[in-house]
């Protein structure tokens, strides 16, 4: 049988599927793992004052702070993606959302100076780190997780359901999803991806696609963006302009792990023209929107 | 740029705590693309002084998915083959038969079908030369764990063969071969799987080489092979080590060893490199006699002088250079060098008198999915 349990947490809806005999043992394991997600928002939220995100801003331009196995491999992660975007992902670009406020109505656009206040504030390279601590040089300087915690959870949460003995689960946080091998029928997992402009005529999804053991991210200006001027802006910044990207709509990936599959979307985002050979040399599988809202990619929109 | 270091993302994912990809699990399902690819092979081969066999062979394979747990995959071959069969001695030099030009047709076609928990697949092969022509037929069963870490392999195949040479040497001789194959396949972690399979084939009728002089071998054979592989991937080098060690127990006695080592190096923009060695190390079959031709030769009693069934050793270094264009095309080329030496047995005792015999195979290949 089937047991669906959805949640709220990073501020985002998310859901559980898991097929199996037994519905509380299903239900032991979603619980398992719904702790699991929140306990990586707590420990890495940068709302909250008693998290890990937190304490290194807070400790910016003083002395080294330690920090756990944990935090130093996902700050491992982010250094490969920001070397591998050539700059593009920087998990010290938070701070621009100093200048972008996407909640603002009506919207407005930074000016240039107010980007240029905040340069100094911007660049992995001159985060020191050594085997146990870490150090942001300048006082502001804020490190932000939101590019990779969320998929990492769904990986942490996948890993635990399996742990419990789950076969067939989907762990869907905010449309970024992990599927644990396929529907217990036997049938993949089947997603859609939402048209990045939805509205009356658009289709409900312009593409299908199938997975089972694999997992889906999508990155694009779906949600958080302004409009101004009939032009929209996302929230998809360049850390080296301070700029957001305008080349794709939206990015849905393919890969073996969720955080691969989100950081490949967000990175593919940022590299512009660069996404389909950065996506190629990473063996990820995509489906990319435009700007003019043409499909392009190695999956076949109408299911795999 | 850094942005091409193929694959770093997901080995940096899978380097983050409590985050594993499901292992295996792209390998057990139908191929969810149709895959069509041409190859060309040229082989040739030569001993010193000797003359040359060259094979031109034109290949097409393609396979294609019929429902999402139904694919059927299928070959053709056609090979022309030019000049004399190998020289095997010094006293044969000179005395070979005349150039040969013969062809060859080839087909084979697999059904495959993919439930749950297990694969079976059915297929018949088909080869037609002027004067061999063979007809066999193969049934097999995969099975796996849950968790798809383990999977078990058992086959079952076939074959009748038909020799009839115009030389008169083979008048409708028949021969029949039974292959029975059991393996295991089990992923030891996220980058090591390890295989062993064991093979017993087991035949009836004709084995003589109808082209060589006196050749007159046993009406049976069997053969027990036991083959054990294991790949290590390193995602920090973006490599993958294959090694592999073959014991092949044979009723002709060309008992043998045989130990590969494969390197798999991924390199930016979708080019890879495959640089592999191989040693071999065979007794000879019993009823081998060395040169001179005919010596040891009695009446009645099985007699060979063929090379193959010498003892000896053997080195085969080769390289593949393939690319994923990644738009579905794919390519490569493939060269190997064969070397054959008495003196290269393990252990010695190698047959006295034979030449070193090499031979070297260029493969093209282009393919492409869709």
């Amino acid at each position: 049988m089937r047991v669906r349990v959805p949640f709220r947490a990073m501020a985002a809806e998310h859901e559980i599927v898991v097929d199996h005999d037994d519905a509380r043992a299903a239900r032991t394991a979603i619980d398992a793992a719904i702790a699991e997600v929140h306990r990586i928002e707590a420990k890495f939220s940068r709302y909250r004052d008693d998290s890990v995100t937190s304490a290194i801003a807070r400790a910016a331009g003083g002395a080294p702070l330690a920090v756990d196995e944990e935090t130093h491999a996902l700050l491992d992660y982010a250094a490969t993606c920001h070397a591998l975007s050539d700059g593009a992902f920087d998990i010290t670009s938070g701070v621009l959302r100093r200048a972008w406020d996407f909640r603002r109505r009506p919207p407005r656009l930074p000016s240039a100076a107010e980007i240029d206040a905040l340069r100094p504030l911007i660049g992995w390279q001159r985060v020191a780190r050594d085997g146990r601590t870490v150090r942001l040089p300048v006082p502001g300087m804020e490190l932000d997780f939101g590019g990779i915690g969320k998929e990492y959870a769904a990986d942490r949460a996948a890993g635990l359901l399996v742990a419990h003995g789950v076969r067939h689960a989907l762990v869907n946080l905010g449309g970024d999803l992990r599927a644990i091998g396929s529907q217990a029928d036997g049938r993949p997992w089947r997603i859609g991806i939402r048209p990045p402009r939805p509205g009356p005529g658009a289709p409900a999804a312009v593409a299908l696609v199938d997975i089972a053991d694999a997992a889906l991210a999508t990155s694009g200006d779906y949600e958080r963006f302004l409009e101004v001027d009939g032009v929209r802006y996302s929230h998809l910044l360049d850390a080296r302009t301070g700029w957001p990207v305008r080349h794709w709509r939206s990015m849905s990936v393919v890969a073996p792990v969720a955080v691969a599959a989100g950081s490949c979307a967000t990175i593919a985002m940022l590299l512009c023209g660069g996404a389909p050979a950065f996506l190629r040399a990473q063996g990820a599988a995509w489906l990319g929107i435009d700007a003019a809202g043409a499909v392009h990619g190695t999956l076949d929109p109408g299911a795999r | 740029m850094a942005a091409t270091e193929r694959g770093a993302l997901l080995a940096a994912a899978l380097a983050l705590p409590g985050v594993t990809a499901a292992p295996g699990a792209a390998a057990q399902g139908a191929p969810d693309a149709a895959f069509v690819q041409f190859k060309y092979l040229d082989y040739r081969d030569w001993q010193p002084g000797g003359r040359r066999m060259r094979v031109d062979n034109p290949g097409f394979y393609a396979v294609k998915p019929l429902s999402d747990t139904l694919a059927i995959e299928g070959s053709i071959v056609y090979d022309g083959m030019s000049g004399a069969s190998p020289l095997y001695f010094n006293a044969l030099s000179g005395a070979s038969g005349e150039g040969v030009r013969d062809y060859r047709t080839a087909g084979d076609v697999k059904l495959t079908k993919w439930f749950d928990r297990f694969a079976i697949g059915a297929g018949a092969a088909y080869s037609h030369e002027r004067d061999y022509i063979s007809r066999a037929g193969t049934l097999e069963l995969r099975t796996w764990t849950e968790d798809r870490n383990r999977t078990y392999a058992f086959a079952f195949s076939g074959a009748a063969d038909r020799i009839h040479t115009e030389s008169g040497a083979a008048e409708r001789e028949r021969k029949y071969v039974l292959d029975f194959l059991a393996g295991v396949t089990q992923a030891v972690n996220e980058t090591l799987i390890v295989q062993s399979n064991l093979t017993y084939s087991r035949g009836h009728g004709y084995f003589d080489d109808p082209y060589k002089l006196f050749d007159r071998r046993p009406d049976r054979r069997r053969v027990l092979a036991w083959l054990t592989r294991a790949n290590q991937h390193f995602p920090e080098r973006n490599g993958t080590l294959k090694v592999a060690y073959r014991y092949l127990d044979d009723s002709f006695g060309a008992d043998s060893h045989m130990v590969e080592a494969v390197w798999h190096q991924a390199l930016p923009g979708g080019w890879s490199v495959t640089p592999s060695l191989r040693y071999l190390t065979q007794k000879a079959a019993w009823f081998f006699r060395g040169p001179p031709i005919g010596s040891g030769l009695r009446p009645g009693e099985p007699y060979t002088a063929d090379a193959r069934l010498s003892a000896f050793g053997a080195f085969t270094p080769g390289i593949v250079v393939a690319r994923d264009f990644g738009d579905g095309w794919v390519a490569d080329v493939k060269v190997e060098f064969y070397r054959q030496k008495a003196s290269w047995r393990a252990g010695g005792g190698g047959t006295e008198g034979l030449l070193p015999f090499s031979a070297r195979w260029i493969q093209v290949g282009v393919g492409r999915s869709f």
